[in-house]
């Protein structure tokens, strides 16, 4: 049984602004009382000892990053946490110590780390033929792509292995860019689909575009609920994409781009009615219509299997990577037989695509996520989930906006409610103090104010409670 | 077994002889057994008429129980779309590799002379690497660069100590398309300069962009390409200057001084291209152009997807082959062992524009590619794998020569260390393409149990690259092999 105190109002100076309360939790596992006061959220049992570790330390990795790798290269936390080991939907920093991994790598490892399945399909086909390319036949691409088109409506059947998100979203853009004659493609401002020169172009917040020359591409007004200045009427945005097709482009062009919930923008679900608006829109002119579900795909949002099937509409190029392969690289573009045969113009090639290591984790991850019905799972946990943390923002002002699907949530902090000031202070902070209660969230957002949870689709109950407790127990102590 | 190998065989070549119409019947004499019997002696008379043998081998594949290759070869065209192609009119079904040999499905063995396009560099389940591997997915297969983890770090340090000069900023990513991409955006960002230059028959990658550095209209779809110039191609046997390298050079300031405004972001080659038809640039060519791009404020930029990690003998680098040290290096293939790996290595200066805006990898340097790496690494240290191709290279490159006095379709013999290429023509003057017979030998080939790769922008060179524990016997045996098909041509 939860009992809540009274909302709290926070200082806006940081700074001065932290007080101890007394407050009781409800947990589903046994307390541990801490210190000071109150009980402290404990972690969900879980049977797993990781092997001891004996590699190098953080500070010699720092340091060894700090020399061979990118100057740009950042990590989260102020002590950046090394981590060498992970089972399921948990990680194991250098001392054994475990973690709820809250992110999944970034929404990406959808079984669970080292699912044994997954491992056993690596390990086995690695043991026998690791890379031979598609010059050659094999039949792990083969069922892979078959099992994989067997998950898309309509006539998505025709499968591109490539080895990114990136990669893909590139090779999409250039379809439809061939398929149709024109180079004008419309994305959403906030988005990220990539990082290679067609992708940073569609890709829509300042942080990841650099002064580089990114042509033929044109962002549209952000239908986001939140913060957008229509809220949820998902039509009213929709006219944006028709003047820039008017207004900017001759009238016709090569497609439009947009993940079904925005990822590294902070899980923001396109109004509804938008994407069915811009679907129609765009086929008027002539173009074509990507779904990037590099983030939002493989029964993440639980109550469908693709992104795109929440808003009642049929793509016709879908982009995919991250869970795809529980982590392993590999993304695909799929797409219909009529708009596949562009790339028989000429040769398309890619060497590590398809190889039969990626394509065998690829289809063991659609076998797990059957098997272990974690479509389902992510429903049922992350409704579950999304209650608790609707329910904590109605306890703390500092919680503006809770919002996303099944197990792709994002919980944004606002240092005022009305006029929605980001919170990026207190994001850092509390964020710092859920990993050192042993909770690893992610953040985005264009201004770094959002939580962004993204859990393996094993995440339970159990694991959901503590979370939501954890972060409960750290606001109160601003 | 030998027998349903027969059986195969023939039906295949009678369906070759209909299709190509000449003689195969020498070819089905009873010793020509395709299991591991030991290599006979190898003169030129004694394989014109008897078919040479695979080098022996001991390991036995696992029992195949898996789809037919007609079966796969269904699902690829209805799941895997039109644009896929594939080797051979009969395409082959590889289910099983061990160092450099390949099995199909009937545990038939194959001497895999062109390593999955120049990427399984140590050998098929090379067991270190394989190892590596292993014990990594057990423990974590991907976390990201957000959270620390030794192995990115360990790699990537291993890795600038392979490089020249203040090469030692490392940037991980899937693919050598990505890796050229981001070679790119680094260039034309630290110089301010939009202008890239490549070479003529050059082969950078697939995406939209860097198929505008790519330069074989094969491979070229019709996309706006950006500000990208490609120079003449510094061609020893086709190119129009032959082997001076200065004049080629000068190509490459003429063009900067009337196709530009005088200044480029960069120029990127590989020292021998690949899928061009390994086709070695002139010498000297490098140092003049590297010179002539930074006069022009221009970065080098030098392509080692094929040519790194030993492959040509005399270097690590190919790079080196030209005694130049570039800005930026980009590689993949090799570099993993077949791993989905690609790799950017350059200055601390040149990094320094990266840190302008947020670049980030979500695969790029996971922990299971990057122990894989640094396996590698250790693995063509360990056994001497850049002296082994110079030995076996030369050794090869010597007896194909040979072969080329013997047979006048053989218009060229060249590369460097396991990297090699042979240009047959229909007239050695003229030079002209000698493409059917390509394809038929090529087809010949595999019959024979070599599989070779092909190239050049005519397709009409045999592409030499074999993972890189080639032996000199399986040189011999490929040579051989060659002799005996051509000579039935």
């Amino acid at each position: 049984m939860q009992r809540f105190t009274p909302a709290r109002r926070l200082f806006s100076e940081f700074k001065c602004s932290l007080r101890r309360q007394r407050r009781c939790f409800s947990q589903v596992a046994p307390n541990v009382i801490d210190n000071n006061d109150g009980f402290v959220p404990k972690m969900p049992s879980f049977d797993y000892s990781p092997p001891p570790y004996t590699g190098p330390s953080a500070d010699e990795i720092l340091s060894k990053r700090k020399e061979y790798l990118s100057p740009a290269m950042f990590t989260l936390y102020s002590k950046p946490l090394n981590i060498v080991d992970g089972r399921m939907q948990y990680l194991f920093d250098d001392k054994g110590r475990r973690y709820l991994d809250a992110f999944g790598g970034i929404a990406t490892v959808c079984c669970g780390h080292c699912h044994p399945d997954v491992v056993e399909a690596i390990v086995n086909q690695t043991k026998r033929l690791q890379h031979s390319t598609i010059l050659y036949l094999n039949h792990a691409i083969a069922d892979f792509a078959e099992a994989l088109a067997n998950k898309l409506p309509g006539n998505l059947k025709v499968v591109f292995f490539t080895n990114s998100g990136t990669e893909a979203n590139e090779l999409a853009m250039m379809i439809a860019r061939l398929y149709t004659g024109c180079h004008d493609i419309i994305s959403v401002r906030n988005a990220y689909h990539g990082n290679a020169s067609g992708t940073m172009g569609a890709t829509a917040q300042s942080i990841w575009k650099f002064n580089v020359i990114q042509s033929g591409v044109h962002h549209a007004v952000n239908p986001d609920p939140y913060r957008g200045v229509f809220g949820s009427d998902g039509e009213k945005y929709a006219r944006d994409v028709e003047d820039l097709i008017q207004f900017g482009t001759s009238g016709n062009i090569a497609g439009f781009v947009s993940e079904a919930i925005q990822g590294v923008g902070g899980i923001i679900e396109l109004a509804p009615g938008y994407l069915p608006a811009v679907y129609s829109t765009i086929k008027k002119a002539g173009g074509l219509c990507i779904a990037d579900e590099v983030q939002a795909g493989f029964a993440r949002t639980g109550s469908h299997f693709w992104g795109f099937e929440n808003h009642g509409v049929v793509p016709d190029i879908v982009t995919m990577a991250k869970g795809i392969g529980n982590g392993i690289p590999l993304g695909a573009v799929v797409t219909t037989p009529e708009i596949a045969a562009v790339l028989t113009r000429r040769s398309y090639f890619n060497t590590f695509g398809g190889n039969p290591v990626c394509t065998a984790a690829g289809l063991a991850v659609l076998k797990v996520i059957e098997k272990e019905k974690l479509q389902e799972n992510a429903l049922v946990v992350g409704t579950y989930l999304k209650e608790r943390l609707t329910a904590l923002k109605d306890k703390y002002e500092l919680i503006g906006d809770v919002r996303g699907r099944g197990l792709m949530l994002g919980v944004e902090l606002v240092s005022d409610q009305k006029l929605k000031t980001p919170a990026k202070l207190e994001t850092l902070h509390i964020m710092d103090q859920m990993k050192e209660m042993g909770v690893l969230v992610g953040k985005g957002g264009f201004y770094g104010n959002v939580f962004r949870i993204t859990p393996p689709l094993c995440f339970t109950k159990e694991d959901a409670d503590f979370l939501v407790d954890a972060m409960d127990h750290i606001i109160a102590r601003i | 077994m030998a027998m349903l190998q027969r059986r195969i065989l023939k039906s295949t070549l009678e369906e070759a002889k209909a299709r190509f119409n000449f003689n195969w019947y020498p070819i089905l004499s009873p010793c020509a057994s395709f299991s591991t019997l030991p290599s006979s002696s190898t003169t030129a008379t004694a394989h014109d008429h008897v078919p040479p043998h695979l080098p022996p081998f001991d390991y036995q594949p696992k029992p195949y129980n898996g789809p037919s290759a007609d079966e796969i070869l269904a699902k690829r065209k209805r799941f895997l779309g039109p644009s896929l192609f594939y080797y051979y009119q009969k395409p082959l079904n590889i289910v099983e590799g061990k160092m450099q040999y390949l099995y199909d499905e009937s545990g038939r063995r194959y001497l895999d002379a062109f390593a999955g396009i120049v990427t399984v560099s140590c050998g098929h389940c090379h067991p270190e690497i394989l190892n590596a591997i292993v014990e990594q997915s057990k423990l974590l297969q991907h976390a990201t660069t957000i959270y620390l983890h030794h192995a990115i770090a360990d790699f990537a340090e291993a890795l600038a100590s392979k490089m020249p000069g203040n090469l030692k900023v490392v940037y991980f990513v899937n693919s050598g398309s990505e890796a050229n991409e981001l070679a790119m955006l680094m260039a034309r960002l630290y110089t301010g300069s939009l202008g890239m230059i490549s070479l003529r028959n050059a082969y950078h990658g697939g995406s939209s962009s860097t198929i505008g550095l790519t330069a074989l209209n094969t491979w070229k779809y019709p996309i706006p390409e950006g500000e990208i110039h490609h120079v003449m191609n510094p061609d020893p046997f086709r190119g129009v200057f032959g082997s001076d390298a200065t004049r080629y050079a000068k190509e490459v300031q003429d063009h900067i001084e009337y196709g530009t405004s005088g200044k480029v972001a960069g120029f990127i080659a590989e020292t021998i291209q690949g899928v061009g038809g390994a086709v070695e640039l002139a010498p000297g060519y490098l140092k003049q152009v590297y010179d002539i791009v930074r006069k022009a404020g221009g970065v080098c930029i030098a392509d080692e997807v094929q040519t790194g990690f030993g492959r040509t003998g005399s270097h690590y680098w190919g790079f080196e082959t030209q005694g130049v040290i570039p800005d930026i290096v980009t590689m993949a293939k090799g570099i993993g062992n077949g791993l989905p790996l690609g790799a950017v290595v350059t200055t601390p200066e040149i990094a320094s524009v990266m840190a302008q805006k947020i670049q980030f990898n979500t695969f790029g340097g996971n922990p299971v590619c990057s122990a894989g790496g640094l396996a590698v690494l250790r693995v063509i240290d360990k056994e001497k794998r850049q002296a082994h191709c110079a030995d076996v290279g030369s050794h090869l490159i010597g007896r194909l020569r040979s072969l080329q006095d013997k047979h006048d379709i053989i218009g060229d013999v060249r590369g460097r260390g396991l990297m090699v290429g042979i240009e047959l023509v229909t007239d050695r003057k003229e030079k002209t393409p000698a493409k059917a017979e390509t394809a038929i030998l090529f087809e010949k080939m595999r019959e024979l149990g070599v599989l070779v790769g092909k190239g050049g922008l005519h397709g009409n060179v045999f592409r030499i690259k074999p993972p890189m524990c080639f032996s000199k016997d399986d040189a011999d045996f490929l040579v051989d092999a060659l002799d005996y098909a051509m000579s039935k041509l």
